[in-house]
């Protein structure tokens, strides 16, 4: 493994096992209190579901079928909560790819190195990438686990496709972070254009739907290649996946050529 | 001989703030350079562009005959940062360690020995280095793979005295092993007794740049002379380069410009029975390169 990508690995370590273990305890103990609520099956009756207000059904993607382990599993772990803390530690991580050394002026000796920029952008976004696959793997087995265990009866392929679109998703918006703070060097940028950019296409591509207007700007959001195949009802929807991977390829490709031509550290 | 660094209106703006403005400039392989100026000078500056962390307005430079766009010229360099920033709980050690596999790897015990010259305990967390050991370490990295050419910026900022007299004396080995060494510094006294040449640079422009023997021949010296009798002001006064005569009965004190030959030819007419003639004082010339700038400076704003 080159240097650089070990060594970035080696900062990510602690990180990387505190959201790990973060987003296990979440899917684990979300996951297998569906037993529990299915013995009750008043809580989620339609009628019981319907007085939510529409608006409130539409963010937590309609919620028609909460009731059976698909739409269980996909309202709690893919829905919402679960691509929201993914984002999170994806958003973190990728600033302290280049623009949180940059800002603490740490980055400078590692500049000087003999490495050209794009070595040592395309080793740090490896590293990233590697982490964040290390954390969907581990995810992916204790959600997996959890649901058979909870007796929900969905099929690993399907769960499979799904939490890969998670991952790509959350590998868009770190790339994207690492692309912002290699353009700007500013981690406040670079959390405020994935932070509006996400929070917007989220609603966008629930809320929107609907309204004639906003709809057309679904296209323009990440988040509209992750749910709108809905892969956990339908399998893998592998037109949206690639369009989420062409995207980050654009976005490495932009972070390349812009860190390239700036001025660290200034 | 080619030079080691070149520089050819070399000019860096910050937005419309002047970093540096139209630096001609080349460093010989062997030798020593100071590269002095106050603080806002341009010297981080400078240093910065040649190792291509910062991109030129206009103008160029070259390393080792080669553009500092090309990575394999920093192999050649060791470089030591002015605003040296360590951190985390990584061990010094590792970080040296992790520095030098990039660089394809220095032997251990020559971090080692560097750490023990300076004084340096590599078990300590980065985050927990007091700001002179964490100079400590930027020294051993900028020296460990024994580089060509050593670029470092305020090197002796926050080392004590002893420690300073071992890094000179690292200089000093560098030199003589034929390395090339460009140093920036507030003040001349810091690198005066291992620099060949020195820079002047001065908000964003190279002010001078002079031989350190040459610099020497011209300082300005304070000499007291003691006769076995009173002699006359007289016969001392309008001699060339000799300036500030006071005479208090067999006893005179003045300061000379550069050689002291017509002082001594004077005094030769009287007896001498004593002569005190104090360490050239590089520092006041040094400063007055400073003062006629300001002067300069004033003058054109006025
Ligand atoms: N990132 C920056 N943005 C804007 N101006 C800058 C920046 N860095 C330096 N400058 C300006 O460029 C000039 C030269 O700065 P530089 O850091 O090169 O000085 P220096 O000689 O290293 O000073 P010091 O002795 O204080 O380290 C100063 O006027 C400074 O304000
Ligand atoms: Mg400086």
């Amino acid at each position: 493994m080159p240097t650089l990508v070990r060594k970035t690995l080696g900062e990510y370590r602690r990180a990387l096992i505190g959201w790990t273990v973060g987003l296990c305890a979440f899917l684990g103990m979300y996951i297998s209190i569906y037993a529990s609520m299915m013995k009750d099956p008043d809580t989620f009756t339609k009628q019981a579901i319907a007085k939510y207000p529409g608006a409130l059904r539409d963010l937590m993607g309609g919620l028609s079928d909460i009731a059976t382990g698909t739409g269980y599993l996909q309202a709690i772990a893919y829905q919402l909560l679960g691509p929201l803390l993914f984002t999170m530690c994806a958003v973190i991580l990728g600033n302290r790819a280049l623009a949180g050394p940059e800002e603490a002026k740490t980055l400078e000796l590692t500049l000087t190195l003999p490495l050209d920029r794009r070595r040592l952008l395309l080793e740090r976004w490896t590293a990233l990438a590697l982490g964040l696959l290390g954390v969907a793997l581990v995810t992916l087995v204790v959600a997996a686990g959890a649901s058979s265990a909870a007796g929900m009866g969905v099929p690993f392929g399907r769960i499979l496709a799904a939490h890969t679109g998670l991952f790509l998703l959350v590998l868009f918006f770190g790339t994207l972070v690492l692309c912002v703070g290699a353009a700007f060097g500013r981690k406040q940028v670079a959390l405020a254009v994935a932070g509006v950019w996400g929070v917007a296409g989220y609603i966008v591509e629930t809320m929107g739907r609907s309204v004639d207007a906003l709809s057309w700007l679904r296209w323009l959001t990440p988040v509209h290649y992750y749910l709108d195949g809905r892969p956990l009802y339908q399998g893998w929807p592998y037109g949206d996946y690639l369009v989420l991977l062409g995207a980050t390829a654009v976005l490495l490709m932009t972070a390349l050529l812009a860190f390239e031509r700036r001025d660290v550290g200034v | 001989m080619t030079a080691v660094v070149e520089t050819e209106g070399l000019t860096k703006f910050y937005g419309t703030r002047r970093g540096l403005e139209d630096l001609t400039l080349d460093i010989r392989p062997g030798e020593v350079f100071g590269y002095l100026g106050p603080n806002g000078a341009g010297k981080t500056t400078t240093i910065r562009l040649l190792l291509d962390v910062i991109r030129p307005t206009s103008g160029r430079a070259t390393v080792f005959g080669a553009s500092t766009r090309d990575p394999r010229v920093r192999a050649r360099i060791g470089y030591l940062p002015g605003e040296l920033a360590l951190e985390g709980g990584e061990r010094a050690r590792d970080y040296l360690r992790f520095l030098a596999g990039v660089r394809g790897g220095v032997s251990r015990g020559r971090i080692d020995d560097l750490a023990e010259r300076l004084d340096a305990d590599l078990s300590v967390r980065m985050g927990r280095l007091s700001k002179g050991n964490k100079q400590k370490v930027g020294l051993i990295q900028a020296f460990m793979h024994e580089p060509e050419l050593l670029i470092l910026d305020e090197p002796t900022s926050g080392l004590d005295p002893l420690v300073q007299q071992e890094f000179l004396a690292m200089v000093r080995e560098a030199r003589t092993a034929g390395r090339t060494i460009l140093m920036s510094s507030h003040v001349l006294a810091e690198v005066e007794h291992v620099a060949d040449r020195v820079g002047i640079v001065r908000a964003g422009r190279l002010v001078a740049v002079e031989d350190i023997a040459a610099l020497r021949e011209r300082a300005v010296r304070h000499v007291e002379l003691h006769f076995d009798a009173p002699v006359p002001r007289e016969d001392f006064e309008g001699l060339p380069g000799v300036r500030d005569v006071t005479v208090q009965g067999a006893s005179l004190r003045c300061t000379i410009d550069g050689r002291p030959d017509a002082l001594v030819k004077a005094a030769a007419r009287h007896t001498v029975v004593h002569l005190v003639s104090a360490e050239p004082d590089l520092e006041e010339i040094f400063l007055t390169y400073y003062s006629e700038e300001e002067a300069r400076h004033a003058h054109a704003g006025a």
